[in-house]
């Protein structure tokens, strides 16, 4: 028993508290957090924009939008981060989260638009016909009565595209970027302990999306209250 | 008023209109009566371009509705519509369903809109629903708020989609009556419908639909009583 918690104790001591390793876990919690948060801001934006070419009526955007999503669905994410980063942002001196943050929103874009192309398409038809009626234009028939109900439809998946995001942005460390998994891999390095450093990881990703979820759920039932 | 020439519209190969001409004129009630897929529903929407006709004219106020088709937000506010699924919008209060048209595209006052808004609520005989959303009210209700919708907008026409088909029998009355009362008040009125009665009632014309044109059409007492096709007495003699 006494051996078992000094094994323990051992593994906390040289793990976090050794050289204040805990700041690498800390530092790279925030750094993965903010990864997150700059992508998902980035890929709800590019995401809006491909579902809305996708929806209009010209067609080459449409098809652009198309060939967008295609490829970026049928290539994996470590790939284009890394392409980013070597081939195009490479050569200019961006802070490494930026590119991240591009590469990461890049990615969820293609995601998010057909989330919110769903989400749009999921309302009833009628609406807009009645909108049409009434004499709006199809643009504000969008702002005022689609979109709106949209909303309520694309959120829930929303919030469940980000936490798959955070999880995601586990390969930054490809482009040495020291966000969590990383910070994983370097207390690693130091300590020649493989596992408590990423069982700390994983206890860190787990809480975090812990949280998250449980806030989409909250707003879920929030959405489904004013129904 | 509306002066619709030689109206096609196919959907691919399906003719679904093959040549429809008519006049309507100003404070008319026209009954728009056939069996399904007969074409009714897709003439009435085309009247306000919901659907795009593939070849022909439509004149409203003298004015080529094809040939103005950037207008046709301008010319929607003078064409109000009805639907037979109601079409209201879920996420906002009955006031605001009405309200919305004529203080975004009217620049009306709110103040004024929402005094307005009571009074079309108290016509269609629903005084205290304002501040209800939709999925609050029965089928009865939400069309007749429908009817308010459209008449916020002060149309010179309205354009009925079976307006009474998907409610429950008990409350087709409750809608028909706000109809007969517009009618009665002059509102040029183009009312697709099963409802034989209303049409004879209410109707100054009736037009029986088949084949993608209009088949037979005249006043309601020589259309029901002595019609003069074998087709229109078939269909009637299955209706009435």
């Amino acid at each position: 028993m006494n051996s078992i918690m000094k094994l323990l104790s051992d593994a906390i001591f040289y793990n976090l508290i050794r050289e204040q390793r805990y700041m690498q876990f800390l530092d790279g919690l925030g750094i993965s957090l903010q990864l997150t948060f700059y992508s998902a801001i980035l890929g709800t934006v590019i995401g809006l924009f491909l579902a809305l070419a996708k929806l209009g009526r010209i067609k080459w955007l449409e098809r652009l939008a198309t060939l967008y999503v295609d490829v970026i669905r049928g290539t994996p994410v470590v790939v284009q981060l890394v392409l980013i980063y070597y081939a195009i942002l490479g050569s200019s001196s961006f802070p490494k989260i930026v590119v991240a943050s591009i590469a990461f929103g890049i990615n969820s874009g293609a995601y998010v638009c057909e989330l919110i192309r769903a989400g749009i398409m999921a309302v009833d038809k009628g609406q807009m016909e009645a909108a049409r009626s009434l004499g709006f234009s199809y643009s504000h028939s969008m702002i005022y009565i689609i979109i709106p109900q949209a909303i309520k439809n694309i959120l829930p998946a929303l919030g469940n595209e980000f936490i798959v995001l955070l999880k995601e942005t586990a390969i930054a460390g490809y482009i040495a970027l020291d966000d969590l998994t990383r910070a994983g891999n370097i207390v690693r390095g130091r300590t020649f302990d493989a596992y408590t450093p990423f069982i700390l990881v994983a206890i860190i990703y787990l809480y975090i999306t812990t949280i998250l979820s449980w806030m989409m759920n909250k707003l879920e039932r929030r959405l489904r209250e004013s129904d | 008023m509306i002066e619709v020439v030689n109206l096609h519209k196919y959907f691919g190969q399906l003719q679904v209109l093959t040549g429809v001409n008519t006049k309507i004129e100003k404070q008319e009630v026209v009954c728009v009566i056939g069996a399904s897929g007969s074409g009714k529903s897709t003439f009435l929407r085309c009247l306000n371009l919901l659907e795009e006709p593939t070849a022909g004219e439509i004149y409203i106020d003298g004015i080529a509705v094809m040939e103005h088709r950037k207008d046709i937000n301008q010319l929607r506010q003078k064409v109000g519509m009805v639907f037979q699924q109601f079409n209201l919008f879920p996420h906002m209060t009955v006031m605001e369903n009405i309200t919305l048209a004529p203080i975004k595209l009217k620049k009306m006052a709110r103040s004024e809109a929402e005094k307005r808004a009571i009074e079309l609520l108290d016509k269609v005989g629903l005084p205290d629903k304002n501040n209800e959303y939709p999925n609050r009210l029965s089928g009865g209700q939400k069309q007749r708020v429908a009817i308010a919708r459209a008449l916020a907008m002060d149309p010179e026409i309205m354009l009925f989609d079976e307006p009474t088909s998907a409610l429950d029998p008990e409350m087709v009355g409750e809608v028909l009556n706000v109809m007969k009362q517009l009618a009665h008040e002059g509102m040029t009125m183009v009312v697709v419908t099963h409802e034989m009665g209303f049409a004879r009632e209410v109707g100054d014309r009736i037009m029986f639909m088949d084949e993608g044109i209009i088949f037979e059409e005249g006043p309601p007492q020589q259309l029901f009583k002595n019609p003069q096709k074998q087709r229109t007495k078939e269909f009637l003699g299955k209706v009435l």
